[in-house]
């Protein structure tokens, strides 16, 4: 069975100020069986827009794609359970990911408004046969009903 | 003996080599394109390519040219008396479809992105390989009826036959597939067929496509025994090598695949027994016996089609496919049996005739 877990995230600042961008570099490995596919999600709840995130570079098998606020995405590990995205994320995702096998994305992303800047990152393996198919595995639950990691920077004003 | 026959086609001919190599090219060609593009299904379900240049997409288009210049030929070949005959009109009328889908599904996949199965270009492809395809058969048993020896005029040597049968099977289960799995739901478009229509279109098709191409083998040799297992086991390797063999997860499953040839192999010593020959009792149970199969044959693909009738909510990723699937053996399949009997032993009334009558083939 596969086993996903998030290996690094790395922010560029602890604290910025309004203009500037905040650099998210976000790894995930499967310490499992193959999957068949993984995703790591990095999601921006202060966001509503996401012209205001970059994919600066990435590794994964496929092209990292953005959900916008109001998109259909699947909730509770399923796609069955269709919910409606409440802010913009990245999903980055390899298909399949091998046993072992590390994929990492930096993301340039710029807040709007001064304050804490929280991310959300999270990845699931699939077939989600068992918990460890997904990590984190406890804590901070997010819309889709799904375990998050959260970090936060401090924006102020210019 | 009538060793003077001259056939239509050899009045019609001086180039009748030219004439057979063409038929050729065209079933080779569409062989490639309907290979291609069931390999482009796989690698769909398990690479979710994002580029129009994909190794399927070439494969795919090899043949499209391999058809085209078939075609060409048939018509060269076709100029020395001013006549283009049925089998070449086929070849000419697919082949333009299958060009003419070219750069439409380009134009298609530069302007939704990620495609499903089921899109316009896709259906004018798999039209024109199925057009194709007949030609290219139709051409071979054309080119058999210029044989100056008059035994062997009607009945093509096994070669000609699995060449000819085995595109033709693909790109009609192409259609079939098309309009039965449930991979066509794009973010531009949602051409997923109704799962329950998918179902009864998928438990009546296939079987009468099956049964339909290889009593049609049986019976363009002559009822001979072997035309139809080969046919069979071309059909079976190709889908090894397009549907099984690229997903690891797969590779447990390659022997149960192989022994779907155990009920063709059955079906073609019914067929072939030369004290059943002149009666029609033969005919409909091997045709029964080879629409039994249609579940087997189309494995790995048709567990998509039936999961969306049985379990929406469940997703059929490529390492659980095997578990589905034999789930569903033991409680789906039993109650298939009876329709895709009843549509195998059609599609083998509907083949015999179709040969018989030399309307075609």
């Amino acid at each position: 069975m596969p086993e996903a877990v998030v290996s690094g995230v790395t922010l560029s600042s602890q604290q910025i100020s309004l203009g500037e961008t905040l650099v998210i570099s976000v790894s995930g490995i499967n310490k499992g069986d193959m999957a068949d596919m993984q995703i790591v999600s990095i999601g921006f709840p202060n966001l509503t827009a996401s012209s205001d995130i970059d994919v600066l570079r990435h590794d994964f098998r496929q092209t990292p794609f953005v959900i916008e606020r109001g998109d259909e995405v699947g909730s509770g590990y399923t796609g069955a359970n269709v919910v409606l995205a409440q802010y913009p994320s990245i999903e980055a995702f390899s298909r399949p990911w091998e046993k072992g096998a590390t994929y990492t994305v930096d993301l340039q992303v710029e807040p709007r408004v001064d304050g804490k800047f929280v991310v959300f990152v999270k990845s699931v393996a699939f077939p989600h046969t068992w918990d460890s198919a997904h990590y984190p595995r406890e804590g901070l639950v997010d819309y889709q009903q799904e375990f998050v990691e959260s970090y936060s920077i401090q924006v102020t004003k210019s | 003996m009538d060793y003077f026959w001259q056939g239509p086609a050899s009045l019609a001919y001086g180039s009748h080599l030219r004439f057979l190599l063409g038929s050729i090219l065209v079933s080779f060609g569409i062989l490639l394109a309907a290979g291609g593009g069931s390999w482009d299904i796989t690698n769909h379900l398990l690479n979710r390519p994002e580029t129009f240049f994909a190794p399927p997409h070439a494969i795919l288009y090899s043949g499209v040219a391999s058809a085209v210049a078939g075609a060409v030929l048939l018509v060269v070949s076709s100029k020395n008396v001013g006549k283009i005959v049925l089998p070449v009109k086929l070849s000419i009328a697919g082949v333009a479809l299958l060009v003419s889908a070219g750069p439409v599904d380009f134009a298609w996949h530069l302007a939704f992105g990620l495609d499903g199965l089921l899109s316009p270009p896709h259906f004018v492809l798999v039209s024109g390989m199925v057009v194709s395809s007949l030609g290219g058969l139709a051409a071979m048993a054309y080119y058999k009826r210029m044989s100056m020896r008059a035994e062997e005029r009607f009945h093509l040597h096994p070669v000609f036959i699995v060449l000819g049968i085995l595109p033709l099977w693909l790109s009609l289960s192409g259609v079939v597939d098309m309009f039965t799995l449930p991979f066509s739901e794009t973010r531009f478009f949602d051409f997923n067929p109704d799962p329950t229509m998918a179902v009864a279109l998928a438990s009546t098709g296939f079987p009468f496509v099956i049964a339909a191409c290889l009593c049609g083998a049986s019976a363009l040799s002559g009822r001979r025994f072997g035309a139809m297992s080969l046919a069979g086991a071309a059909f079976v390797v190709t889908g090894a090598l397009t549907s099984i063999l690229p997903a690891d997860a797969m590779h447990t499953t390659l022997p149960f695949y192989v022994l779907s040839m155990i009920p063709i192999v059955a079906a073609d010593a019914i067929m072939s027994y030369r004290f059943w020959r002149p009666f029609a009792i033969p005919v409909y149970v091997a045709g029964a016996v080879l629409g039994l199969t249609f579940f087997m044959l189309y494995f790995p693909l048709i567990t998509h089609t039936y999961n969306e009738f049985t379990d929406q909510d469940r997703r059929v990723w490529p390492s659980v496919t095997a578990e589905i699937y034999f789930g569903m053996m033991q409680t789906l399949y039993p109650l298939l049996i009876a329709p895709a009997a009843a549509l195998g032993a059609v599609g083998a009334i509907a083949a015999n005739k179709l040969v018989s009558q030399r309307r075609i083939l």
